[in-house]
């Protein structure tokens, strides 16, 4: 017991030169090789003096360590400062959008999960027949068609030309939502089918040809039992796995999709601040972003431990 | 010695390539991939469609067979469609390309010394990599955009500099298993020094998982140009199958299918066989996931 | 007749075509009767248990023919879920590989109940008593304590145990043991044997016993079926097997084992009672002559090369939020001995008791906690590593794995040149592609076959370039590392064979590593045998195979198959 503990301080204490280093990254990319902001805030017309005081008042005089040191108490406070689009509170401005973030991506996240485990069952249990080629081949092609085309048809087919759905917008509260976000969801999901029905069948497959399955058969086990008990069982560690750290990704909500169905979560927010140049947001969402997902990797981790009885917290 | 004696011996490479040409489909991915860079090299020596920005045409004519330039329409200031695909897929081949070649060095370099030499390497190596996965992928890859500033350039270094961490991790785990293997063991026994070790025994023997990564990671790096390019981080004042799938946002709604189309197609084809070629060439070269 | 396999035969569709496994097979085996399969690696015998349990994996393999009568049904024609309901209950299988046999992800318990809740009806907590009571039964420890275990918390030895009284649970008429003892240390083994054998009297069941080891089956089995290259060459009672063999191949199967009480100066092999033909040959008797080793030694002659003396090679074991060491494992302990030129030191023990980690530090493959390892009078155990070159062509090691001994990526000549071009042996590339032919020769393969990567060749071919790979630096002395363990005993017969005639000519010092003491006893002067990191007794193998000191020595002698038969 003693040492789980030990474990997990252990990883926790890793998170700090990770988070030293991921603000190190994001310091070097938005304070360093990045545009001069003044610049590009004031347009080609700007006397160098109104950029020194934009500079300033930016923070940008400052001595480049206490800039760095700026962006790591950002990271440990949660406290972004002000848009400079919006002079909101950006703290403020993540918790309004990451509503409808989520709004969409966790419905979306739940039903491709479910659908993709059920589709690699079916193909591992009849794997070589024509069933399992054909999903196969389905998800490879699936795969090859960019993104961007699959929204644009989507939208266009389905909320343009059969009206079956809002266009775009949102309007918050159940069910006034459903219109707006149902195609998104819908989209989501048939975008993670391919790959992670791949992934799924591959970590069954790889415990199908295991000893103990042959173990479990020799004891009259039918196969679908065998699937579905002792098979199923093993290959959920890394299905799992897998799937936990998927969830910091829901927070960031599906960029593309917010923007083109224009839903006021955070990938549109990403998106707009990105057209303004709005490194203070950009930055708040990288660090946000990295936060969510060293912190998924250390839930990851403990999850593993406790769904594979042969790891210890070491 | 390769004169004295003649007895037809099969290196596990030539075993791989055996394996690989009896499956039919990957070598049709393979030939759509060669026509695909035949298309992109004469494309980039001025043979073919360098008169993509002259007009053929009305605006927005639709398809027709009449001439090959109006094959596939043309778009709103009347230029040849199918000239601007060319051009674009020699722009998505040089972008699958370059930041390939800056990720493969990076990766096998990186990963090799942290799973050769351990210790300090290794945890600063871990520590480097952790960094950059810890920024989600998309995140990480507008960021670096962004700050380089727009065009081509900018989407070799932007892919490059984050499509190496997979690859790293993979050879730096397979590093750490040959080093432990008796034929390396072997190697120290005779007298080999670290370099003969890690550079004629374990390297050629991970190399191969550079083939498959670089195959599926080219797909993976034309699929995020055509996202770059409708973020506007990408490719400027030319066109490219991202800028022409963003042309087609407002062009649908007018009934204007065909750059979509063009653009999307040519762009599924060459993915697909990559991907097809990436599994066959894993099925060909690691024989042990056969079948699965 | 409890089951009666008739004709069977089962082919694979390969790339290359049909290959068939299994040919025109027939035995039957009656209730309490024990009949012993017994056949090296790809000799069909594996399969030919499979088609019996109905898990031949379809496709790619098939019965293509035969009957496989159980009381008189052919088990052949059954449905799938007739077959679910023989399986587990009539017919139970123990496997191979206790380590990998058990779900990873469920207590014992659970796979055990599991058995009794399908074949049974009984309910969950019914099945639960029953399987203490079955855990009591095949000898595990605390049954009560031990049912709610993971498999990854009992030693090899005890899932073994549980994997069996998962197989006996429903008090089967037939019990299949596919090699269930292969895996195990040579006194788990002997255990493990009894309880099988115990249980089988008990139950009165039929048991199939299939082994690569005619030592196993001497003790235990009624009949032995030998299977040769997919076909039974010889079928009979275990004493005319043994003391009457008819076909070539048994009796070379039975010549080829070392065993402790007759000692040949050479062991003989398959070559010698078969020709590629497969026609008998009549083996030269002179082979087969008993010899008494010589154990005394001649300063002049045999001269002290190495000595070892309070060698530790201990392993921090760290704990705690700073990863603090808190413990060592001993891995060596306290290791002292000299090894003289000419001569064989054995090194045996059982698995984990430090005999591969000794001979990798004595190598400095390794580097020791503390202790000299005096070489030539010199002592090398500190030595810093790139003043340890110069030493690299004296003593060289010879792995155990054939598979991953060798760099999949070179042809043999560059396996074999790579020691010459490091230690600057011969001078041109010519030069040392001769020397390498002449090599290939020395080790039995042809020099043709140079050209040529490790992968087109077998298992025992491969012990052989590791050897000449060993040898091209022209060494003084070779540790052996297990190196004959990988191979079927025919194979192993032919290396060891080769090791005996390469010492002779070339005046080598060995020290051989093995957990077989039949290997160690037929090869090594000297015998050290090592428990827990430290060497426990030593002495010339004569006196520790015939006068043990230590009870522990005594142990490891007694749980060696006899390979007499039991009606004996």
């Amino acid at each position: 017991m003693n040492g789980s503990w030990n474990y997990i301080l252990r990883r926790l204490l890793y998170l700090i030169p990770v988070l030293l280093g991921v603000c190190l990254l994001i310091f070097v990319l938005f304070n360093l090789v990045a545009p001069d902001p003044a610049a590009l805030l004031l347009g080609k017309h700007a006397t160098p003096e109104q950029i020194l005081e934009v500079r300033q008042n930016l923070g940008l005089t400052k001595p480049l360590y206490e800039q760095y040191f700026d962006v790591v108490k950002s990271a440990f406070t949660f406290d972004f400062g002000r848009s400079w689009k919006t002079k909101q509170s950006i703290t403020t401005m993540i918790r309004l959008r990451a509503i409808p973030s989520l709004t969409v991506s966790l419905p979306a996240f739940v039903f491709s999960t479910i659908l993709s485990i059920l589709f690699a069952l079916l193909v591992a249990y009849y794997r070589g027949k024509g069933i399992d080629l054909f999903v196969r081949v389905s998800c490879i092609a699936m795969m090859s068609i960019s993104s961007l085309a699959y929204i644009l048809f989507f939208q266009w087919f389905f909320a343009y030309k059969m009206e079956w759905f809002e266009i775009l917008g949102y309007e918050p509260g159940f069910p006034s939502v459903l219109p707006f976000i149902s195609l998104p969801i819908i989209i989501w999901v048939i975008l993670s089918l391919g790959p992670d029905i791949r992934f799924y069948r591959t970590v069954i497959l790889d415990e199908i040809y295991q000893d103990y399955v042959r173990t479990a058969k020799a004891k009259g086990l039918s196969d679908r039992k065998v699937l579905l008990k002792h098979v199923l069982r093993n290959a959920m560690i890394p299905i799992l796995t897998y799937t936990v750290i998927q969830l910091p990704f829901l927070l960031l909500g599906a960029l593309l999709l917010e923007s083109f169905f224009s839903i006021p979560g955070l990938g549109d927010m990403t998106i707009e601040a990105l057209n303004e140049s709005d490194f203070p947001v950009l930055k708040a969402m990288a660090i946000l972003s990295a936060v969510a997902y060293v912190t998924f990797t250390l839930i990851q981790d403990i999850l593993y431990t406790w769904v594979d009885p042969r790891v210890k917290l070491n | 010695m390769e004169n004295t004696i003649k007895i037809k011996s099969r290196s596990v490479w030539s075993d791989a390539w055996d394996r690989l040409k009896r499956d039919k489909l990957a070598m049709v991915s393979l030939g759509v991939i060669i026509i695909y860079a035949v298309v992109a090299i004469l494309s980039a020596t001025g043979l073919l469609a360098a008169d993509w920005d002259q007009k053929v045409g009305e605006s927005y004519m639709a398809p027709t067979t009449e001439k090959i330039s109006l094959l596939f329409g043309t778009d709103i200031f009347g230029y040849s469609v199918l000239r601007k695909v060319i051009h674009g897929t020699q722009i998505a081949m040089s972008v699958g390309l370059i930041s390939t070649l800056i990720a493969i060095p990076i990766g096998i370099s990186l990963g090799a010394l942290a799973g050769y030499f351990g210790k300090w390497i290794d945890e600063a190596v871990v520590w480097f990599y952790t960094t950059f996965s810890s920024v989600p992928g998309i995140m990480l890859l507008m960021s670096i955009a962004f700050a380089f500033g727009k065009g081509l350039t900018t989407l070799y270094i932007a892919l490059g500099l984050t499509s190496w961490v997979g690859l790293c991790r993979l050879i730096r785990g397979e590093v750490m298993k040959h080093k432990n293997r008796e034929y390396v063991q072997a190697a120290t026994a005779i007298g080999a020094g670290n370099g003969r070790k890690l550079f004629i025994h374990i390297i050629p023997n991970v190399i191969h998982l550079v083939i498959i990564n670089a195959s599926l990671q080219f797909q993976v790096a034309i699929k995020s140009e055509v996202i770059l390019s409708y973020l506007g981080l990408g490719v400027t004042g030319q066109p490219s199958w991202g800028t022409m799938i963003d042309d087609a946002k407002q062009e649908l709604a007018q009934g204007v299918w065909w750059q979509l189309a063009g653009a999307t197609f040519a762009m599924f084809f060459v993915v697909l066989a990559f991907n097809i070629l990436g599994d066959a060439l894993r099925d060909a070269l690691d024989p042990k996931l056969k079948g699965k | 007749m409890l089951l009666s396999v008739k004709d069977l035969c089962v082919d694979f569709s390969t790339q290359d075509g049909t290959m068939r496994a299994v040919n025109n097979v027939s035995f039957n085996i009656e209730e309490g009767k024990t009949v012993g399969l017994v056949g090296e690696s790809g000799s069909g015998k594996s399969v030919t248990s499979l088609a019996i349990m109905g898990l031949i994996p379809d496709p790619p393999g098939k019965i293509s023919q035969g009957e496989i009568l159980y009381k008189e049904q052919d088990l052949v024609k059954f449905s799938d879920a007739e077959m679910r309901a023989i399986r587990g209950n009539d017919i139970s299988m123990v496997f191979q590989e206790p380590m990998t046999s058990l779900n990873p992800v469920f207590t014992v318990g659970d796979q055990l109940s599991e058995v009794l809740m399908l074949h049974k009806n009984m309910s969950r907590k019914e099945a639960w008593e029953k399987s203490i009571e079955l855990l009591n039964k095949v000898g595990i420890p605390n049954p009560k304590h031990s049912v709610g275990k993971y498999p990854h918390e009992m030693s090899g030895g005890q899932k073994q145990r549980v994997v069996i009284a998962m197989a006996i649970a429903c008090e089967p008429r037939l019990l299949i043991a596919d090699e269930p003892t292969t895996a195990l240390d040579v006194t788990i083994q002997k255990q493990v044997l009894d309880l099988m054998l115990e249980l089988q009297d008990q139950y009165q069941m039929g048991l199939l016993f299939i082994t690569h080891d005619l030592g196993v089956i001497g003790d235990i089995a009624d009949e032995v079926v030998v299977m040769y290259k997919s076909n039974v060459v010889e079928h009979n009672t275990t004493s005319k097997i043994f003391y009457q063999p008819q076909h070539p191949y048994t009796k070379s199967l039975l010549a080829c084992r070392p065993s402790s009480d007759h000692n040949p100066k050479r062991l003989l092999t398959v070559s010698d009672f078969m020709d590629a033909q497969g026609n008998p040959l009549t083996p030269e008797t002179s082979k087969m002559e008993k010899v008494e080793k010589d154990f005394g030694y001649d300063e002049e002659k045999n001269p002290v090369i190495l000595e070892v003396n309070d060698l530790n090679l201990h392993f921090p074991i760290k704990a705690g939020l700073f990863r603090r060491t808190v413990d060592y494992t001993k891995a060596v302990n306290g290791v002292s001995f000299k090894l003289r030129k000419g001569k064989t030191l054995g090194l045996v023990g059982e698995s984990g008791c430090g005999k591969t980690t000794l001979g990798r530090t004595i190598l400095r493959l390794l580097d020791p906690t503390s202790g000299e390892i005096i070489y030539r009078g010199k002592n090398i155990a500190d030595l810093p590593k790139y003043q340890l070159k110069a030493l690299r062509s004296k003593m060289q090691i010879i792995f155990q794995d054939p598979y991953s001994s060798l760099n999949p990526r070179m042809t043999v000549a560059e396996i074999i040149m790579e020691p010459m071009i490091l230690n600057n042996i011969k001078n041109s590339k010519k030069e040392r592609f001769e020397h390498a032919q002449w090599l290939m020769k020395k080790v039995g393969l042809e020099p043709e076959q140079l050209s040529r990567y490790p992968h087109e060749f077998s298992g025992g071919q491969r012990q052989r370039i590791s050897i000449a790979r060993a040898l091209a630096v022209d060494p003084e002395f070779i540790i052996c590392d297990e190196s004959v363990s990988a191979l079927d005993v025919s194979v192993q017969a032919q290396v060891l064979n080769l090791l005996l005639d390469l010492q002779d000519e070339f005046g080598l010092t060995y020290i051989f590593i093995s957990h077989d003491l039949s290997v160690i006893n037929f090869i090594a002067d000297e015998v050290a045998v090592m428990r827990q990191g430290e060497i426990v007794e030593m002495n010339t193998a004569s006196m520790v195979y015939h006068q043990p000191e230590q009870e522990y020595t005594r142990t490891l002698l007694e749980a060696i198959p006899r390979g007499v038969p039991k009606d004996e």
